[in-house]
């Protein structure tokens, strides 16, 4: 998988720093899980957090919070002792629930083997979407998109970002060719028209940070899966 | 407490990774309160400057460094240094946090992360990266700082930091930029 669009340095930068939404914070888990140099980046942000934390004047503790923190140490501890030991680092990722699969046999990627995947819905010229639901937030907007062959969406914009990581199959706008591994992330102000190139369906993940703008046609088109 | 003040040296990166070590394979309490002493109360500070009100600041802080003493054999040197993984963990907990907050459901989901193999190649990259960005922070200007922090802090898009700044966006933009090419500069130039 050769990868040509990349996260933006905002949006690594604020899901290093934990204030992406939910939302656009699973699009980007999704890209990174195949993205090495995204990956790469986001560790150096990460390593800003470090310094920050470090370069920050500390505030004191509460004077008996060390003893709280060692009595609470001391009860795991107790309650943990005759029980088996800790389970390894792989054992507590194994996950046991069959892997879920999109149509078509396509693999749903790692990122999302936790959410709930709605039913598909056919909303028109091609257009099929189903919403995920994340377990640590029902509220998050994201939404699962196969576009037919050739498939045009009419030009929008919106309020916000958008971002699209392409799961299988490709599309095209103004800015580029979009293959499996790619995310598009479209500022505010953009209008954008994509293409779904003649080879297959497209599927991808499309998450919204603000609002569609309502007059869009996209924007009607997921009102009723993101509830805006 | 008081002995905890004993040695009021300040760790560094090498000697905070080797305390998390010894909290690991020995369950030192002795090296776990040199950890607690130096961090607690910087996350404390941290997550209050995060907009945390001060309680539940102390609150989390606390539960970080409960994490450092359950976690502390899932640290790796060769991914993220002392400071760095620590961070991660309280970033963690308060996205925890404010989601339950919002949702009222309880929920301890890890993140998902990656595997890489360690290997002494990125023992080595990862110690001059956590140095890189430590050097290249210090050479910001104050505005690019500002930028950063305030990225880091709060959860605006820039589109709204710079509503708050009375800058244009593009202004917010190109500080980022600037900041960010600086560490990468850095990051990149000497590999």
């Amino acid at each position: 998988m050769t990868i040509r669009h990349h996260a933006s340095d905002e949006s690594l930068l604020r899901y290093a720093a934990g204030q992406l939404p939910a939302g656009p914070a699973r699009v980007l888990a999704v890209h990174l899980a195949t993205c090495p140099c995204c990956r790469e980046r986001l560790a150096a942000f990460e390593a800003v957090g470090g310094a920050l934390l470090e370069a920050t004047a500390p505030a004191p503790m509460a004077p008996d919070a060390f003893a709280a923190a060692l009595r609470a140490i001391d009860r795991e501890e107790a309650a943990r002792a005759p029980a088996t030991p800790a389970p390894t680092h792989l054992e507590a990722r194994a996950r046991p629930r069959a892997p879920v699969t999109l149509p078509g046999g396509i693999p749903l990627p790692a990122p999302l083997q936790d959410c709930e995947i709605g039913p598909w819905r056919w909303i028109g010229l091609g257009v099929r979407a189903s919403t995920v639901r994340l377990p640590e937030d029902p509220e998050a907007r994201l939404t699962l998109l196969r576009v037919g062959p050739g498939r045009k969406l009419p030009e929008h914009g919106h309020v916000g970002t958008e971002f699209t990581q392409v799961i299988s199959g490709s599309f095209s706008d103004g800015f580029g060719r979009y293959g499996p591994g790619d995310l598009s992330e479209m500022d505010q102000e953009i209008e954008h028209q994509p293409i779904v190139d003649r080879e297959g369906d497209c599927y991808c993940l499309a998450a919204l940070e603000g609002s569609m703008r309502l007059n869009g046609f996209f924007g009607r088109l997921v009102q009723p899966f993101v509830r805006l | 407490m008081t002995r905890l003040m004993k040695d009021d040296g300040v760790p560094d990166g090498d000697e905070l990774a080797r305390l998390i070590g010894q909290v690991a394979t020995e369950r030192d309490r002795q090296a776990y309160a040199r950890l607690y002493s130096y961090f607690a109360p910087r996350l404390n500070a941290f997550l209050r400057r995060s907009g945390l009100p001060p309680n539940t600041a102390e609150e989390i802080a606390q539960e970080v460094m409960l994490s450092v003493w359950r976690k502390a054999s899932y640290f790796d040197p060769a991914r993220a240094g002392a400071a760095t993984w620590i961070f991660t963990i309280a970033r963690n907990l308060r996205i925890d946090h404010l989601r339950r907050l919002r949702t009222a459901s309880a929920g301890e989901e890890e993140p998902v992360e990656v595997e890489t193999a360690p290997s002494g190649e990125t023992l080595l990259l990862t110690a001059e990266r956590e140095a890189r960005v430590r050097e290249a922070l210090k050479t910001l200007s104050d505005e690019q700082a500002t930028v950063l922090r305030l990225s880091f802090f709060s959860e605006k898009a820039h589109s709204e930091i710079a509503r708050e700044l009375g800058l244009p966006l593009g202004t917010v933009k190109s500080r980022v930029r600037l900041a960010l090419g600086r560490l990468r500069v850095l990051l990149e130039g000497h590999t």
